[in-house]
């Protein structure tokens, strides 16, 4: 009987590890379903947050990319995540991060073109159009850029909303 | 047993992160595959789980009917593009024939259907794009049957590229104008690579098409209609009685304005009209992925739907024009606009219209329609036709032998072919 609940805490533990593993496993590209978008809320939980959704079809995306990969060079204490939300394979999505400059960088993508269940989780009214970007704060207010953005917004955002986070980023 | 349990209950645990550890690992230097490479879903079972060419793990269906009252149907799935016939509207498939095989270099967004034209002699075209390079240009790919009634089965020859073009190109639509010539047009990049190479900046990407006489075996004519349109979005095409293409797609305006518009096509091959179809004015600099819907019905009028997040108006949107594209009426919101209305399909047939939509309430996804008998004066009200809770394709309306079908494919409930009800 100690044995049993020994090993359902061991279960749960697992559980909680797989779950978080995430964050932790920074480099690789990791599959984003319906339950995903929370997870990553989670890990980064009371820091400020920027989350880049792009897509490997859409043209503009890629053109902005590697703007993120300078951004993050300008603003290497900034948490970056990035969701690819069109079809495609963990190497395409992987090669264009390398392409962009942005190795290393928590990744998420999907396996199929991003569907209704999954934009839900991040956003209820976002209808598939990308590129967007997320600005969390540390207090969990979202603002929401649409398109190509310009990099500035994104420097001003997270001088004023780091400062504001005091020791929220490490 | 206490060690077993421990060890089971790591095993369990650890592979998740292995998973994606050894996965990422394999990834540097391999060639495309045709197989796709194995990701991991925890949540319920969605497209990304289904790995095989069957039509089961299709995201985007494209029906046609043939003269013979076979419904042909054309998909993508696990990288191979499809096609195959049912003879009990949609119930069961057979013959189903790899076309080709692309891994994933397949352009596959479900604004991105694989193309299906038969003529009356059955005489079939698929089309589709195929990404040929890092930067993701792509090439549009056809592939013919000289006849879907062969006795040895369509046998659909190799595919070839459309174009000679170098220039990247997607997004096709095809269709046989009812005196058997093929009409095919996509999005084209060669313009907007030539401004590139001049120092100019030029967004988006152009209208092209070009015309065939022998049901694709050659094209024809190929012409850049125009400039300055969504790189993005898919184009609509319809013919009115003169037999002239009729088109609706996503242009851009001012530069980061991409509202809809119609462009006429004359058969000498110039432009006969080009309009703004609704001043919308959705500013974004990004790809809106959602493509309109277009239809002519015998009256002559011209029948636009569309989707737009613009500072006038949010939402999906009908309108028509009575004087074949030169005015459009005021746009008529369609479906709940807190339930994300979008991804049309209209269909005309005599004075009778259907518009067909999808909507999305947070837990269900529903395929609405509306009906119009009066050429788009008056319209029913709206009605569920079909809903899952599950990934789904976009709505397409097909009409055949007087009936009126919307074909549809689930991932939980697969492929679907539901007659409308006509009254």
């Amino acid at each position: 009987m100690i044995r049993f609940s020994h090993a359902l805490w061991l279960f749960a533990a697992c559980i909680f590890l797989a779950q978080t593993a995430p964050s932790a496993d920074v480099g690789a590209i990791r599959p984003f379903d319906r339950d995903s978008f929370t997870q990553i809320r989670a890990a980064y939980a009371h820091k400020p947050l920027v989350v880049h959704i792009w897509g490997l079809t859409c043209g503009p995306c890629l053109v902005e990319l590697p703007k993120w990969g300078q951004m993050r060079k300008a603003h290497p204490d900034m948490n970056l995540v990035l969701i690819q939300a069109d079809e495609g394979s963990a190497d395409a999505v992987e090669a264009a991060v390398e392409h962009a400059g942005l190795q290393g960088v928590e990744s998420w993508s999907t396996r199929s073109e991003i569907d209704e269940f999954e934009r839900a989780s991040i956003d209820a009214s976002w209808v598939g159009d990308m590129p967007r970007t997320l600005l969390i704060s540390a207090d969990g207010e979202v603002t929401t850029l649409k398109g190509v953005v310009d990099p500035s917004v994104i420097a001003r955002w997270l001088a004023v909303d780091v400062q504001k986070a005091g020791k929220g980023v490490e | 047993m206490h060690r077993r349990s421990i060890g089971f209950i790591l095993g369990f645990c650890l592979c998740p992160v292995l998973g994606t550890w050894a996965q990422t690992n394999a990834a540097p230097g391999q060639a495309p595959s045709n197989a796709p490479a194995p990701m991991h879903h925890h949540a319920q079972p969605e497209a990304g789980d289904c790995a095989g060419t069957d039509l089961k793990c299709a995201t985007a269906v494209t029906p046609a009917f043939d003269a013979h009252n076979n419904l042909w149907i054309a998909w993508v799935a696990g990288g191979a593009v499809s096609v195959a016939r049912s003879t009990d509207l949609g119930r069961t498939f057979i013959d189903a024939t790899i076309i080709g095989r692309y891994g994933d270099l397949i352009d596959v967004g479900a604004d991105a259907k694989p193309q299906l034209a038969i003529d009356a002699q059955g005489r079939a075209v698929v089309a589709y794009g195929v990404f040929k390079d890092k930067a993701y240009d792509a090439q549009v790919w056809i592939a013919r049957s000289a006849s879907i009634w062969a006795k040895e089965g369509p046998g659909f020859g190799a595919p070839r590229s459309l174009s000679a073009d170098p220039a990247s190109q997607r997004f096709p639509v095809l269709a046989f104008t009812s005196n058997g010539r093929l009409f095919a047009a996509w999005l084209d990049k060669r313009t907007v690579a030539l401004a590139r190479k001049q120092g100019r900046a030029q967004a988006g990407a152009a209208l092209a098409y070009a015309w065939s006489d022998d049901a694709g075996a050659t094209f024809s004519g190929e012409t850049i209609a125009q400039d300055d349109t969504c790189e993005c979005c898919r184009l609509a095409l319809a013919f009115d009685a003169r037999r002239q293409p009729v088109m609706v797609f996503r242009a851009i305006y001012d530069e980061h304005e991409r509202d809809p518009a119609v462009i006429v096509l004359s058969s000498d091959g110039k432009p006969a009209l080009q309009r703004r179809v609704a001043e919308d004015h959705w500013v974004i600099d990004g790809c809106p992925h959602h493509g309109p819907s277009v239809a002519v019905s015998s009256d002559g009028a011209l029948h636009a739907a569309w989707f737009t997040q613009g500072n006038a108006r949010q939402g999906l949107f009908y309108a028509r024009s009575e004087n074949h594209g030169q005015n459009f009426s005021d746009p008529i919101p369609i479906g709940n606009v807190a339930r994300q209305p979008g991804r049309p399909s209209l269909l005309a047939s005599g004075n009778n219209l259907w518009l067909a939509w999808k909507e999305f309430d947070g837990t269900h996804i529903y395929i609405k329609e509306r009906h119009s008998s009066d050429a788009g004066r008056h319209w029913t009200n709206e009605r569920i036709v079909a809903e899952t809770d599950h990934a789904a394709d976009h709505p397409v309306l097909i009409a055949h032998d007087g009936a009126v079908f919307l074909s549809w494919t689930t991932r939980d409930q697969g492929y679907r072919l539901i007659q409308l009800e006509t009254t």
